[in-house]
Order: structure tokens, then C-alpha cells, then sequence
């Protein structure tokens, strides 16, 4: 089918998800004169409002890029929450425990982020590749595993002695992903850079090529002699270091400690950005950007039509039961059958 | 002795919805519909279940009323995989968060959050729950009393009668099921739709019956556990009962070892359910039953014009 139909269809898919979510909107209590001037121009238009998008986006767009990464391997990382809560482990232990000098903190925060969201997917990877278990059932147990692991970190030893709220010390001013220029974290940078670098890899490098191989036909791939077993490995630690940056994000540039509830909602909309961006990393950073358009949104629906803030919830997952039904539309053409035929 | 007496008594309430999600799962994955969306579905059992008791105060319709809520979102996912042919994981993902933010905004919206509700009383078998020692495990709920014959009917059918043959045999080869006459969408649909209603029981037991209130995401990951606790049984029903025990055991012993005073790390007993989940997988792999009594179907849309 040619590429404008298939965009005619996607964008009709994400048009009747849309519509559906404003009625849902609307029967929960929001003016529906309300919703454009919510959504468009106090989001998107407002400079402080965008500067809360870009804030928000830059561990979402992270997080669809591990999510991406993960699919493109055929692997269900479903557990991009759990790496996010590791990564943010990892760097604030190095935080807490001061480990090196003030001018190194920073660089081995966001080393040890990447290293804990790894090895957080290696149990589910090697159990995979070596015993054929599952990966959507291990991820998301070690999910729930990690979360639990948080509370234990933030109601037990690391919580703050200043004011014993469940969360860990204050990280100190070197120990924060500073800003760029007024009002906009680095983060978001960093986020941008790392879209960058996982575009080079997948469309240009050899490894991405293999890649792109073994998401095409693990099969075939196999019969060529790529290297299959390596290049799956190599993909999903990559979206777990890549899941852990996100969470070491969220930790040094918005939060500077570690919370106990950081991470939710970021795994499904890792999934969802990574499905709507049909796993390409550069899409995956313009969809993250919608995704935490609608999260702040949401935010600010909650402050002022006490709209509850899993609305924003279900407003993806309607997009993504459009989107995903519109491929029907696109790899099948329905007619007309005669009454005699049928 | 007094902790090893109620972790006993205890076990059977927190086995129920695993044996019924379980149950749930199997009807609807021997048709050859991949289930991942269980935990969205008992989420909507679990509201639906105490915005009925609310209202009626019943508890037999409350039950009934959660597996009918159950049933009508799963068409959702039934129209997606079986119709528009939909990725069934990506379909089953997105019905689980379809029922998260649902149930989070109505159960908010409609201010069921909190409000206790009645429940249901117990029944006594007599005259085991005179014996000694043992007793306590024949006072339990009407419900748990009730799961049994569901479960041995529910199976019964399955295995044993002709319209069970037909709906396995659309999950193990639909090409062969269609050319005998047997529509392989509409065993398909109902296959969903029973699945869905008993796992949406599942759901309701934990709201209406074990912890009598609602509070959103209050199924913590059970329906994963389920789905796991599907591959762990091989599809079978009675080692699903077996499975479900044991999972019922472990977290019946949660809140008996804190009563006794046993000094555990407290978020580290709570990771147990998830970690014998995630040992029991590895377990049954390593056991190298591979893909025994898997539906060989399982996962894979049916397109009747690609028939070969």
C-alpha cells in the first residue's frame, strides 16, 4: 500500500482515539469548549508550560528508546520500570555513599545508573537465550521485585535523617544534571544526544544493520551467520542502560534524591512510544514528546477539574487499541462481497 | 502451632483467585487466544464487584455482575485479536492498561475508594470442622466452598465434553478445526468471553470477599502471577488447583509470620510472591518439558483466507 494511504489510516487511528478520549474527558467532568485550549495552546504555546514538556520528556524520551532497542530484538523488555528504579539505585548510591571526587561524582552517577538498568535485564535475558523463560512474565516479576526494593532503600536505611520522609538525602549542587540555560535541565540534552547516538546505531552502524537483520528474521539472520545470540544480548542491555539513564534523569535532574514512586507510568508509556514509533529512535523522541505533552496536561487537569491523573493512563492505552487495530486496515483491503458469494 | 493452625485455615482464601484467573486463563488459552490482559480483567471484576455491593449489597450478584463487567470489556480484546488480527501481546498489554486507568478513574470518580463493605459470612462443613487441629480449614466462605465444583465443572467441560473438544481443538490446529466445521472465531469469542468472566471473579473475590473494599491497583501483579502460573501447570486445570495452593500458602504465611512477631525485612517479604513466580519459571524450563501441552496454536491470529 502506498506510504500516504498508510499515513492516512495511522493518522485517522490516532483522530478517532483522540475524539474518544475527549468524550471520556468530558464525561468526567471537563468543559469541552476546554480541551483545545488545555491540550494546544496552554501546553504546547505557554513558555513555561513547554518548558515542564521538555522537562518531563527527557527521561520519557529514554524510556522509549530502551523500549525500542528491547522490540527490535524481539525481546518484551517489560521491564523498563524496574531498570529505571535501578538506574536511580545506582546513582544515588554513589551519592550517598560518596563515592569519588565532587568533579567525578556526576559522570559515575550516570555510570553506575547505566550499569545497575543493565544488569537488572541480564537475569531476564540470559533466562530467555539460555532456558527459553518467558521475558513478559521475568521482567515485569522483577518489576514488582525492584519496586519493593525501592521502599526498602527509602523507608529503611537512606531515608532522609532531616525530615524522615520516605525519600533519600538531597543530592549536593555538583550531584545535579545542571541547566542548560534558564528554566531547561541538561537532561533533556542528554536524552537528545542519546536519541542520536541510538539512531546512528540502529539506521548506520554494522550492529545496527544485524539488528535490523534479526527484528526482520531471526531465522535468516542466523543462516547469514550473524552473530543472532550476541546481537539480542547487546540490544537489551542497551535498553536496560538505557531504561537505568532514565531513572538517573528523573533522580539528578528533577527529582536530586531518590522518591519512592518515581517511576510510574513510565513503563507503559515506554511501550507505547516505542509501538507508536514502530521502534525507530528518532519517531521514538517526537512521540515521547507528545506522551509528556499529555502527562503534563494531565497534571494540570488534575489541579483544576480534579480529574484523576490515571485519565492520562487511559488516554494511551485508547491510542494504542487504535493504532494498533488501524494495521488491520493497512495490510488487508476489505470489499464488497455479492450476496451470492458470501 | 497456633501460627502453622491459621496459616492453614488461611491458605484456601488466597489460593481462590488464583485457582479462578488460572482456570480463566487456560479456558481462554486452549482456544489458542494468548491472555495477557488477566490482570486488567480482575481489576474490572475487583470494581465492578464493590460498586454492585455498594449499590446492592448482594453478594451473589456483586459476583455475577463482576464476571458480566469482566466479559464485556474482554470483547474489546476479543474484537482486536480474533477480528482485526492485533499482535496478541500487544493487545493483551494494552487491555491491562486499558483496565488500570479505567478502574483508577472510575473507582475515583465514583468514590468507591475506601468504602468498606459487608462481605460474606462462613459456612462450616460439618463434621470436619469439629475435628481437631484441622478444623479451622473447613470454616471458610461461602465462596471458597463454591470454587470447587466451579473449578470441577469448569474442567470437566473443558476435557470431557464434545463442545471442550471443539474449542481445543480450534487452539491446537484451527486450519483442521475449521476444515471439520467448527468456526474458529465464534469458539474463539467465547472462549475470551468465559475466560474473561472467571478471571473477572477472580478479581471480585479479592475485592468483595478477602479484603472488602476497593482501592486502585489493589490486584498487585496476581494476574501476572496467574499467566505464570499457567506455563508453570502446562495448561492443565488440576495442576493450575496445585499451583494455585502453593501460591496461597505463601502468601497466607505473609501476614502469620508478621502476627508471630518473626523480625523479617518487611519489603523483602512482600517480593516473595514475585520471586517463587519468577523461580517456579526457571524451574519448570529447567525441567526441560519445553513446549508440552502447550495449544499449538497459542498466540497466533487465525486468517482463514491464508489457509493452506
Amino acid at each position: 500500500m502506498a506510504w500516504h494511504r498508510q499515513a492516512l489510516i495511522l493518522a485517522a487511528a490516532i483522530g478517532v482515539g483522540l475524539l474518544i478520549s475527549a468524550a471520556i474527558l468530558v464525561a468526567a467532568g471537563v468543559p469541552a469548549g476546554e480541551l483545545t485550549n488545555e491540550f494546544i495552546v496552554q501546553t504546547l504555546l505557554d513558555g513555561q508550560n513547554f518548558r515542564a514538556v521538555l522537562f518531563q520528556a527527557a527521561p520519557m524520551i529514554l524510556v522509549g528508546l530502551a523500549g525500542a532497542m528491547a522490540f527490535r530484538a524481539r525481546f518484551w523488555n517489560l521491564g523498563l520500570e524496574g531498570q529505571m528504579i535501578w538506574g536511580a539505585i545506582g546513582a544515588t548510591a554513589i551519592s550517598f555513599f560518596e563515592i569519588g571526587p565532587p568533579s567525578l561524582r556526576l559522570p559515575l552517577m550516570f555510570l553506575a545508573a547505566l550499569a545497575a538498568g543493565a544488569l537488572w535485564v541480564l537475569g531476564p535475558a540470559l533466562l530467555k537465550l539460555r532456558l527459553g523463560v518467558n521475558e513478559i512474565i521475568s521482567t515485569l516479576m522483577l518489576n514488582y521485585m525492584a519496586a519493593n526494593f525501592l521502599l526498602h532503600l527509602v523507608y529503611g536505611s537512606w531515608k532522609d535523617p532531616k525530615d524522615n520522609f520516605p525519600y533519600s538525602p538531597q543530592f549536593r549542587a555538583f550531584e545535579r544534571l545542571p541547566d542548560l540555560f534558564s528554566g531547561v535541565n541538561s537532561a533533556i540534552g542528554l536524552a537528545a544526544v542519546v536519541a542520536l547516538l541510538g539512531w546512528w546505531l540502529v539506521g548506520v552502524s554494522r550492529a545496527g544493520l544485524y539488528l535490523r537483520f534479526v527484528d526482520a528474521n531471526p531465522r535468516m539472520a542466523q543462516a547469514a551467520g550473524v552473530p543472532v545470540a550476541r546481537v539480542i544480548y547487546g540490544a537489551v542491555l542497551l535498553s536496560g542502560a538505557m531504561a537505568g539513564l532514565a531513572g538517573f534523569a528523573v533522580a539528578a535532574g528533577q527529582e536530586g534524591r531518590l522518591t519512592q514512586a518515581f517511576y510510574q507510568g513510565y513503563g507503559f508509556s515506554g511501550i507505547l512510544i516505542a509501538f507508536l514509533a514502530r521502534n525507530n529512535p528518532l519517531a521514538a523522541s517526537v512521540v515521547a514528546l507528545m506522551v509528556a505533552a499529555l502527562f503534563v496536561t494531565g497534571r494540570s487537569l488534575q489541579v483544576f477539574y480534579q480529574v484523576p491523573f490515571s485519565m492520562v493512563q487511559l488516554i494511551q492505552a485508547v491510542i494504542v487499541v487504535c493504532v494498533a487495530s488501524s494495521d488491520f486496515f493497512i495490510r488487508h483491503r476489505l470489499r464488497r462481497v455479492g450476496t451470492g458469494a458470501a | 502451632m497456633d501460627i502453622v493452625h491459621n496459616w492453614l485455615a488461611n491458605t484456601p482464601d488466597f489460593a481462590v483467585p488464583y485457582a479462578l484467573a488460572a482456570l480463566g486463563l487456560i479456558v481462554c488459552e486452549r482456544a489458542g487466544v494468548l491472555s495477557l490482559g488477566a490482570e486488567g480483567l480482575m481489576l474490572v471484576g475487583a470494581l465492578a464487584g464493590i460498586g454492585a455491593q455498594l449499590a446492592f449489597g448482594e453478594p451473589a450478584v456483586s459476583l455475577l455482575l463482576a464476571m458480566l463487567a469482566a466479559a464485556v470489556v474482554s470483547l474489546l480484546f476479543a474484537v482486536m485479536v480474533i477480528w482485526l488480527r492485533v499482535n496478541q501481546v500487544i493487545a493483551g498489554l494494552a487491555l491491562v492498561f486499558f483496565c488500570q486507568g479505567l478502574t483508577a478513574l472510575v473507582g475515583t470518580l465514583a468514590q468507591w475508594t475506601n468504602q468498606a463493605t459487608p462481605g460474606i459470612g462462613t459456612m462450616a462443613l460439618w463434621p470436619f470442622s469439629s475435628l481437631p487441629v484441622v478444623g479451622r480449614l473447613f470454616q471458610q466462605n461461602a465462596m471458597v466452598w463454591l470454587t470447587l465444583p466451579v473449578f470441577a465443572a469448569v474442567t470437566w467441560c473443558l476435557l470431557r465434553t464434545d463442545a471442550g473438544l471443539r474449542l481445543r481443538a480450534v487452539g491446537e490446529n484451527p486450519q483442521a478445526a475449521d476444515a471439520a466445521g467448527i468456526s474458529v472465531s465464534a469458539w474463539r469469542f467465547a472462549a475470551v468471553l468465559a475466560g474473561s468472566a472467571l478471571v473477572g471473579l477472580a478479581g471480585a473475590y479479592i475485592s468483595v470477599v478477602s479484603t472488602k473494599l476497593w482501592i486502585a491497583g489493589m490486584t498487585g501483579g496476581r494476574g501476572w502471577i496467574a499467566v505464570g502460573l499457567v506455563i508453570f501447570a502446562r495448561w492443565s486445570p488440576w495442576k493450575a488447583l496445585a499451583g494455585a495452593l502453593l501460591f496461597g500458602c505463601i502468601e497466607a504465611l505473609i501476614p502469620q509470620l508478621a502476627a508471630a512477631g518473626v523480625q523479617l525485612p518487611q519489603y523483602f517479604v512482600l517480593m516473595t510472591p514475585y520471586a517463587v513466580t519468577l523461580g517456579v519459571m526457571v524451574w519448570v524450563a529447567l525441567a526441560r518439558r519445553g513446549g508440552e501441552g502447550e495449544p499449538g496454536a497459542l498466540g497466533v491470529p487465525y486468517v482463514r483466507e491464508e489457509r493452506r
